[in-house]
């Protein structure tokens, strides 16, 4: 059990319709070469985001919007984390988010957002952090 | 005085500039490796050309590499296709009428033309009301469930002179009967109709693994409702085979011509498998490509693509019909390459993209809107990306002639080049049996994966220069505006649905279904190729709503996950 814990243990989720798999897959690859396990999911409903994090134990959360929904997706996580009593893993969004999501993200308690560009070390070094702060 | 160099008669030109590059640079290799693996040259010769035996057709002549013409934008420029949608049908109207305005909706002779992209639920085949899809209805595309919602967004317009195409993934069967119901309901047959059906239902995102019907069941439907089109809308486009996606996803040139035509391969042995004839099959396909990310490849890659498509057609499959073996292309800029950061340089990116597919002779074009990596375009966005295909088409004299760039030593020399690295990548597929059991083991997705992450990695460390993100980035000049879809719009189109199923006969709408699940089953074992459709017409006059056809045709023909 101890030895688990070492490595950062990570949830990707992107919706089952989303289908932009590219940055995901990315990101799921860069994480696992830095050491962390990671889970990718295909999820209809938010609520099995919530549930998947629960059973697996994670540290952190990545959600991945590529073509809409970030918002209500969301807003409807935290909820099911909440009612699980998981609602302080960290969570992360990704993908196409507009500068009016943002407030909106945030306001559901969003640690951070990562749009197109974003240099991978930098990535991968939120997830740590995260990670770090969440088994503390 | 300077001395001059010395000519020795023996020796060729190509010999002399070898020994003063050798002699300049010693040691150094100025061949670079393009994405596609194929060796770059820093100059090309005759003999460079000549070696690799360039067709020596006309345009409009077999095997097309060419183009599909023997006159073309001289006589017909390309038909633009501004991809548009968000909100609802009523919502998508204004925006279809801003193309109207400003000369965007210019179909072929006369008529009009729009390139409709649906919500990711619409495109799924989903319903709004279906759990968890709510935050994506008319996010990024048109929300769409039945075919009264194509009579608001079509309301007043001449069908018959309407060029309507429609950009879904696993919904286009259905989506396809919705229209077809509601041109019928506003008086106009399926022959008068025009347009095409994405209907790539697999390969449309399969290559990244999104949900979908079975591989298997995927290409049985696909064929379906291209056996119906060719009997009632003999005008439709039945399938695009989007060469764009698989790039998008990743893929090298190479590998997303040679997937492209591993799809069509597999669709014709489709036709085989089921008796059905070919060429009036392969008469109604089209080819998506994606232009942007490296201009001469661009060129060459849609000039094998042609060529290859035709040979593939006539040789392996001894297709006849002359519009069995022309490939008609509408083209796309890449998306994929458009930054967040220092957004306004995408218009530069995208004008070079769109300059590319027309030196290829694409026949349409898509020319993305620059602010499309932060959002859903603005008008002023859309407007600016049709303005760059009119000044192409009216200010920059490219129209004149066709295949401008054949007899480049360059061109020619990479044309052949990727034609033959192509024909070794389908070997490798017919060697596993072909595309279905190569998606069926992963081995079609990991190969795209494996690029998409080389890229991704080339990207990290310099090696590829993206401007303003991994070089040149300086502050960005400003904010720039973003579209914002009404957020009400879920609301209306759940209530809006809500009010379809209570208005409707419900035990019309019942029946047409088991007719669908009956036509369905038959069609999957092998039997009535076009008969689905037909029901899924019929299902679609009789109220039936998106999801609810699509429901019965995840039963039949089964889900990927």
């Amino acid at each position: 059990m101890e030895a688990r814990r070492q490595r950062p243990r990570v949830l990707l989720a992107k919706s089952f319709i989303d289908s932009h798999d590219r940055a995901i897959e990315t990101i799921a690859k860069v994480l696992r070469d830095a050491g962390m396990e990671v889970i990718l999911l295909d999820y209809e409903l938010a609520q099995q985001v919530g549930s998947a994090a629960d059973q697996e134990d994670v540290d952190v959360i990545g959600v991945s919007f590529m073509s809409g929904g970030q918002v209500e997706v969301t807003k409807e996580l935290f909820r099911s984390m909440r009612e699980l009593g998981v609602g302080d893993i960290p969570v992360v969004v990704g993908g196409t988010i507009r500068p009016f999501d943002v407030e909106e993200l945030e306001g559901t308690g969003v640690k951070a957002i990562f749009r197109g560009g974003e240099p991978l070390d930098s990535i991968v070094k939120t997830f740590a952090d995260l990670a770090e702060q969440s088994r503390n | 005085m300077p001395t001059m160099e010395k000519e020795t008669p023996r020796r060729s030109p190509r010999e002399a500039w070898n020994e003063t590059v050798e002699k300049r640079y010693p040691g150094a290799d100025f061949d670079r490796e393009n994405r596609s693996g194929i060796d770059v040259k820093p100059v090309y010769a005759r003999e460079d050309a000549e070696r690799h035996a360039p067709s020596d057709s006309m345009p409009g002549q077999f095997p097309f590499g060419r183009g599909i013409y023997p006159i073309h934008y001289q006589y017909q420029p390309w038909m633009d296709l501004q991809i548009i949608g968000y909100g609802t049908a009523s919502d998508l109207r204004e925006r279809m009428e801003l193309l109207d305005r400003e000369g965007g909706s210019r179909g072929y002779f006369g008529g009009s033309a729009f390139n409709v992209i649906f919500d990711m639920p619409t495109s799924m085949g989903f319903d709004p009301d279906y759990p968890g899809v709510r935050g994506s209805i008319g996010d990024a595309g048109v929300s769409i469930c039945k075919a009264s919602d194509y009579e608001t967004l079509l309301a007043g317009r001449d069908l018959s002179k309407t060029h309507f195409s429609m950009v879904a993934n696993a919904g286009s069967p259905a989506m396809l009967a919705l229209y077809l119901a509601a041109a019928a309901r506003m008086g106009f047959a399926g022959e008068q109709l025009h347009g095409n059906i994405t209907n790539y239902i697999w390969d449309f995102f399969g290559h990244c693994g999104g949900m979908n019907f079975s591989p298997r069941g995927s290409y049985r439907l696909a064929l379906d409702v291209c056996a119906y089109c060719v009997d009632k809308a003999p005008h439709f486009g039945t399938v695009t085979f989007s060469e764009h996606n698989i790039c998008e996803a990743g893929a090298t040139n190479v590998q997303a011509v040679a997937l492209a035509l591993a799809a069509v391969i597999a669709l014709n042995e489709e036709c085989v498998k089921t008796g059905v004839d070919i060429d009036p099959i392969a008469s109604g396909y089209g080819f998506h490509m994606r232009f942007g990310e490296d201009f001469f490849e661009d060129v060459a890659k849609t000039r094998a693509l042609r060529s290859l498509y035709a040979k593939i057609n006539a040789e392996r499959f001894g297709c006849t019909a002359p519009n069995a073996l022309k490939a008609r292309i509408h083209a796309q800029t890449a998306g994929s390459l458009l930054t967040v950061q220092q957004p306004k340089n995408n218009i530069v990116r995208n004008a070079y993209g769109a300059l590319a597919a027309v030196m290829a002779g694409v026949n349409g074009m898509t020319i993305n809107a620059y602010d499309e990596a932060l959002g859903l375009p603005t008008e002023e966005a859309v407007t600016l990306s049709l303005r760059t295909s009119q000044i192409i088409g009216e200010e920059t004299g490219v129209k004149q002639v066709s295949d401008p760039l054949a007899g480049s030593f360059y061109v020619e020399s990479l044309t052949s080049e990727i034609e033959t690295a192509c024909l070794d990548y389908i070997e490798k597929i017919d060697e596993q049996g072909g595309l279905i059991p190569c998606i069926e083991s992963g081995w079609a997705r990991a190969e795209v994966a494996a690029s998409a992450y080389e890229w991704r990695r080339e990207v990290e460390s310099g090696e590829r220069t993206l401007v303003g993100v991994n070089k040149f980035t300086g502050e960005d000049s400003g904010e720039t505006a973003v579209f914002r879809p009404d957020p009400g719009v879920a609301d209306r189109a759940i209530a809006d649905l809500e009010r379809h199923r209570a208005g409707r006969d419900q035990t019309a709408t019942d029946a047409a279904l088991a007719r669908l699940r009956e036509a369905g089953t038959t069609t999957m074992a092998g039997g009535e190729i076009g008969s689905t459709t037909a029901a899924l017409v019929a299902a679609a006059q009789a109220d039936a709503t998106l999801g609810e056809m699509q429901s019965v045709l995840f039963d039949v023909f089964g889900r990927n996950k």
